[in-house]
């Protein structure tokens, strides 16, 4: 890092307030860190008050409150917010506020304009469009015409028995709506009609636009990503492969990623495995550069069982599972890296330094997401009191958590009860495998409650999956 | 009469001397006062014929000093004079006008609202030997002699919704209305129905009332006077007065007094000469048809001569207004105009007949008589700056769109209807035919195969769709406000009880267009964002932009006011008029601006409301009236700014009687003349979520009636649920709801019923 006297706001918590700070250490930035009441035993302040120095750790009311937060970044002169994932980073309100207000600051992700733009998914999936980058059949706009929406629907009811889909499904949602409110699904294109109007008066009612999206509904998918890095020219960008997430809970949290996305050397699947992949790095990389993506961010794919992918949605963040990806790749044939120091370290305006050739990769890797919670019970969180977390150390294994391992620790009850990522290394499928399972088997963690019962976690649930990886 | 009465009288006359001049015209008063005093010192030891004899010289006296005190009035001894409790009242008009009567509505303190009096009387008449009896309906203010229940003449909402009743009862019955105008003001309670509400409502039924009606004005005080005083004929007491405003309440305005304060009297006194409201200034600026004389230092209720001479006046005034009417009356009409000039005494005019009945087709003129003379009105009071070959030129186009609408929409249209039903009949007769014809080749192309591939398909359902320009500027205001450009935290209002976390200023007033997005509280726009956020872009096309506000009455210091507004906002006017387009529907628009003197409406103002309204009736379009915000009639205008009420309610009756379809929608603070007027009269209200709406403001209201008022007695809520709007909308929907309510209410081609 050639200009380090920037000052990096860390506006988030847990483990990747931690991985942030190790970053900036790395790098040779200062860091402020904030945390609220409940967070007080968290690692990242523990953290911050070892190695911060003067003027880095702030109590705040919420992470969401972004007046208290730029008031601290202002109070300890700091010149960059990183958000994390979650909270504000995906705000692109935030982001433009960071980067335009008086005492301007380094908002480090993609420029705002660039969030508002992937944000929106109708227009990520016109964008992708327009670039003959396959997305989900369906419209691509607010389909305000009966006769219209009639005739798409029709249209995919047609596609999919062609298909040889044995249930054809067409999904209408309210193109105003979100988080699951105004969709139906319609199996039979004589009741598609009355759903429509259905869901045209709900949105009227709802958000005074009558729009309506028709979509098809594919059920038999593997979800899968590209990790893209770019810096700010947005000229430029790479991949640094591809991670597979189709293992998840009942609420499609996901609990296991796997780089690469798909593994033909050892697996058959029934279609060109790394065409796919192929083919999905190459569009993501088409769009990214048609909108000059200046930072890190994740293209999200489905890939259906006869090996079609369609782009799903841009997250324009850094997402918990980048250090899976990061486990594969090598630059310039070195181990080691560190996307968040990559996100810093472009997101303050110096150039990538590479490009895709010096870009490789090696093995198979696996990240577990540690979570008190009980799989036998659709996922319920479990809240109490860990006395005892510890696992042997490996050189094939990353651990990050911000769970203190040598004092009891009280899981607090208002954010998501994630404990910890173990990342796995293997240098093929069948040794990641035995790795995965060696370290759950290793791993000691126990607590428990006031209610008297004992810690509750999803490591069976991630040794019985481990199994199962990367086949469709 | 005996001489104790005579004695009594006479102290009354002084008291009421007193009481006019206050400490004024010492020298006058104090010789009266020694006088009666020594006759009352003497008067014991003198025999009843001196006696007789001195109180005949002292009475004497008391007229020579009462028409000398006349000479010397000033508007402010006026206002004392008519609001004085020995002052007429409508009881002693009833009583002495009119040859019988019987109170409607209840009597004394048992009434729906005691203020406002409403009487079926007759006058007889004797031509020849025949005698009739004309019945008229009589309405009016009663403020009695100081009776508390009467509230002072100041009516309560449901007052002049009694008196709108009778209006309509009236008509039913075709007899002339004669209103008598005693009020220093309406009552400004939000009730159901509101004070605005119903006044509005008053003046829009009375611009299309098919009967006579004649008003007298005694105390004329704004929207009070305007609920029952818009008449054909207007009369006034010489010793009436008839303004915008209080001299008080303009000495408040003027001297910003706040809080309980009062204004000097100097200052009040100042403000009622420059008010022009006396009876010979109204009927000089023409507001005012005629004035009736009172006897020295204003009528009370023993002169009975006065009483015969107003008798005489307004069955003139029926006469005058039916015979203009009337399809026949050559005669009639001569004789009455031959009496101009001559003093109504010598009038015989009981010895004319005239039936105050009228034809259906009398109506109609009567009413478009009204109208014409309402509309020539203040037209001296604003400027027009427009050369004289501009203002030709001008007039030669009206004329064009005259003839144009009338061959477009009268003579057109209603052929151009059947010729489009024969159309479609020969075009579905012709399909069937070439289906026929064409049936063999049809069945030769449909036995080979089409060949549409599974890619295409795929294709077409993946495939780039066209997109409307007007979704992909969703979200994006084309106006944004300079507020937006400060760096800075705002707190809304609500934050403690609905916890709204504190905006920041660009994303509230830029993205959010000044809506907490929590809680959905308004914070005020600037105007320009609902010209360039509301209409299509640039299809606003401004008309009547050399219309100018003035000072008509060269009100002291408001030239100054009025440049500095001028400049300040760059407009003419607080209010713009211009021709737009919504989606595509075009639509006349006038607007009042706050940010100019508060939006008030003077006489330019009214004009360019009136001339929009008479263009979207030429044009048939959609006619929008947006409320930025209005203070109310411009005070410093007078009797120029409060007709604009009459007037502009008048041109919005023409227009919507014409089949148009007229919009209000409410932004900010919207209060009196203009709500209780061509505001409050349409149909179709709506308000952004951040107006206010009502009468008055709640310094007035605790003013006038003591009350203190709840903070939300005005919102937007509060008006939905009395009634006065039809719905509140949320700002960043308005161009959504307008185009919206546009279709339903109208819609393209169906709009012009």
């Amino acid at each position: 890092m050639q200009n380090t006297n920037h000052k990096v706001l860390v506006a988030n918590r847990g483990e990747i307030a931690i991985r942030i700070m190790q970053a900036c250490q790395k790098l040779g930035l200062g860091f402020v860190c904030v945390y609220t009441a409940e967070d007080s035993a968290s690692g990242h302040v523990r953290m911050a008050k070892e190695h911060g120095g003067e003027k880095s750790l702030y109590r705040v009311s919420s992470y969401q409150d972004a007046n208290e937060l730029l008031a601290v970044a202002d109070e300890s002169g700091a010149t960059a917010i990183h958000p994390g994932y979650g909270f504000f980073a995906e705000d692109y309100r935030f982001a433009r506020r960071v980067t335009q207000r008086e005492n301007k600051l380094i908002f480090i992700g993609p420029s705002w304009r660039i969030i508002r733009e992937l944000g929106d998914k109708i227009n990520t999936k016109r964008l992708a469009r327009s670039l003959e980058v396959p997305t989900v059949p369906g419209s691509d706009r607010p389909v305000y015409d009966e006769l219209e929406a009639e005739k798409i629907a029709r249209q995919l009811f047609e596609f999919q028995e062609e298909q040889g889909i044995r249930r054809p499904m067409v999904l209408v949602k309210a193109s105003a709506g979100g988080g699951g409110m105004g969709i139906e699904e319609v199996y039979d294109i004589d009741l598609f009609k009355s759903v429509y109007r259905r869901i045209r008066s709900y949105s009227l009612r709802q958000f005074s636009d009558e729009g309506v999206l028709i979509e098809q509904r594919i059920k038999d998918f593997n979800h899968l990503e590209v990790q893209i890095v770019s810096d700010r020219t947005g000229k430029n960008p790479v991949h640094f492969g591809t991670r597979n997430c189709s293992i998840q809970s009942t609420g499609l949290q996901k609990r296991l990623e796997i780089a690469p996305g798909f593994d033909p050397s050892s697996i058959n699947y029934t279609f060109d495995a790394q065409k796919v992949l192929d083919d999905i790095t190459e569009y993501s990389l088409a769009m990214a550069r048609k909108v000059g993506y200046d930072n890190v961010g994740t293209w999200e794919w489905i890939v259906t069982r006869d090996g079609r992918p369609f782009l799903m949605e841009v997250n324009t963040r850094i997402q918990v599972e980048n250090g899976v990806s990061a486990m594969i790749s090598r630059v310039n044939g070195k181990a080691g890296v560190d996307l968040i120091a990559e996100q810093i370290r472009v997101g303050l305006g110096e150039p990538l330094g590479y490009s895709q050739e010096n870009i490789t990769f090696d093995g198979v890797g696996i990240e577990y997401r540690l979570i008190a919670e009980n799989p036998e019970m659709k996922f319920t969180p479990w809240v109490g009191r860990i006395e005892d977390f510890g696992w042997d150390k490996h050189d094939w294994l990353q651990m990050h958590s911000h769970v203190p391992t040598d004092v009891a620790y009280d899981i607090p009850t208002e954010f998501d009860p994630n404990l910890a990522l173990a990342i796995i290394w293997g240098k093929d499928l069948s040794e990641v495998k035995v790795h995965g399972k060696e370290f759950l088997n290793e791993l000691r963690l126990t607590g428990q409650n006031q209610g008297g019962e004992s810690l509750k976690s999803n490591v069976n649930f991630l040794r019985t999956k481990t199994d199962e990886i990367l086949k469709f | 009469m005996d001489t104790e009465k005579r004695t009594q009288h006479l102290t009354e006359r002084l008291t009421y001397i007193k009481d006019i001049f206050g400490d004024k015209q010492q020298e006058n008063i104090r010789l009266l006062e020694t006088k009666l005093e020594e006759f009352i010192q003497r008067e014991n030891g003198l025999s009843v014929e001196d006696k007789f004899a001195a109180l005949s010289t002292l009475e004497d006296l008391f007229g020579f000093v009462e028409r000398n005190l006349e000479n010397e009035l000033t508007a402010m001894d006026k206002v004392r004079i008519v609001r004085h409790s020995q002052r007429i009242c409508l009881r002693d008009i009833l009583e002495n006008v009119y040859d019988n009567y019987t109170e409607i509505g209840g009597k004394d303190e048992n009434s729906i609202d005691p203020s406002m009096l409403i009487a079926r009387a007759y006058i007889t008449r004797r031509s020849g030997k025949r005698v009739y009896h004309q019945p008229v309906m009589v309405i009016g203010q009663e403020k009695g002699h100081g009776e508390e229940f009467r509230n002072g003449g100041s009516v309560k909402p449901w007052g002049n919704a009694k008196a709108l009743h009778y209006m309509r009862v009236a008509e039913t019955e075709n007899i002339p209305v004669h209103t008598f105008v005693f009020t220093p003001g309406s009552f400004p309670v939000e009730d159901a129905p509101g004070a605005a509400q119903q006044i509005a409502k008053n003046l829009y039924e009375m611009a299309a009332l098919s009967v006579p009606v004649v008003a007298v004005f005694s105390e004329g005080g704004s929207g009070g006077a305007e609920a029952i005083g818009l008449a054909d004929s207007r009369l006034m007491l010489s010793h009436g007065y008839y303004s915008v405003i209080s001299p008080e309440g303009a000495a408040a305005i003027e001297g910003r007094v706040r809080g309980g304060d009062r204004a000097g009297a100097e200052l009040v006194e100042k403000c009622a000469h420059q008010l022009k409201i006396t009876a010979d200034d109204n009927v000089r600026m023409g507001y005012i048809d005629h004035k009736i004389q009172e006897p020295a230092l204003g009528a009370r209720p023993y002169h009975y001569e006065f009483f015969r001479s107003l008798r005489q006046e307004v069955i003139r005034a029926t006469d005058e207004v039916v015979l203009n009417v009337k399809g026949f009356s050559p005669f009639r009409a001569m004789a009455l105009r031959r009496r101009k000039g001559k003093s109504i005494e010598d009038l015989d005019l009981e010895n004319i007949h005239v039936r105050w009945s009228l034809s259906r087709k009398a109506r109609a003129r009567l009413i478009a008589k009204r109208h014409a003379k309402f509309n020539k009105l203040s037209k001296s009071a604003f400027i027009d700056r427009r050369p004289i070959h501009r203002r030709v030129a001008a007039w030669f186009v009206e004329k064009g769109w005259d003839t144009y609408s009338y061959f477009k929409y009268d003579l057109w249209r209603s052929h151009q209807k059947k010729l489009m039903y024969a159309v479609e009949e020969v075009d579905a007769e012709a399909r069937v035919l070439m289906d026929k014809v064409k049936g063999p080749w049809k069945k030769i192309t449909k036995a080979i195969p089409a060949n549409t591939s599974k890619a295409d398909k795929e294709k077409e359902l993946t495939m780039l769709s066209q997109w409307d320009e007007e979704d992909q500027g969703k979200g994006q205001w084309s106006y944004i406000s300079p507020r937006a450009k400060e760096d800075r935290a705002i707190t809304c209002p609500n934050a403690e009880t609905h916890g709204c976390q504190d905006l920041w200023a660009p994303d509230l007033f830029g993205e959010y267009a000044g809506v907490c997005n929590s809680c959905g509280h308004h914070f005020p726009m600037e105007y320009q964002w609902y010209m360039h956020n509301i209409f299509d872009p640039g299809s606003i096309f401004e008309f009547n932009t050399e219309v100018e506000s003035a000072n008509p009455l060269g009100f002291e210091g408001f030239d100054l006011k009025l440049e500095q507004a001028k400049n300040k906002t760059g407009l003419k006017s607080s209010c713009t008029t211009f021709e737009a387009r919504i989606n595509n529907v075009k639509v006349v628009v006038a607007t009042l601006i706050a940010p100019f003197r508060g939006g008030t409406v003077g006489a330019a103002e009214g004009e360019k409301f009136v001339q929009a309204a008479e263009r979207a009736k030429k044009k048939r379009f959609p006619f929008i009236s947006y409320v930025h915000g209005t203070a109310g009639i411009r005070i410093q205008e007078g009797v120029n700014g409060v007709i604009q009420m009459p007037r502009c309610t008048m041109a919005v009756r023409r227009y919507i009687d014409a089949g148009g379809l007229y919009l209000v929608l409410y932004d900010t603070n919207s209060y009196a003349g203009p709500l209780a007027s061509f505001l409050g009269c349409s149909p179709y209200q709506f308000a952004i979520r951040s107006s206010n709406i009502g009468f008055a403001g709640p310094g007035v209201i605790k003013e006038t009636t003591g009350m203190d008022i709840p903070p939300d007695y005005h919102r937007a809520q509060k008006a939905l649920s009395r009634g006065h709007i039809q719905g509140i909308w949320d700002r960043r929907d308005a161009r959504h709801n307008l185009s919206q309510a546009l279709m339903t209410m109208g819609g393209r081609n169906l709009y012009y019923r």
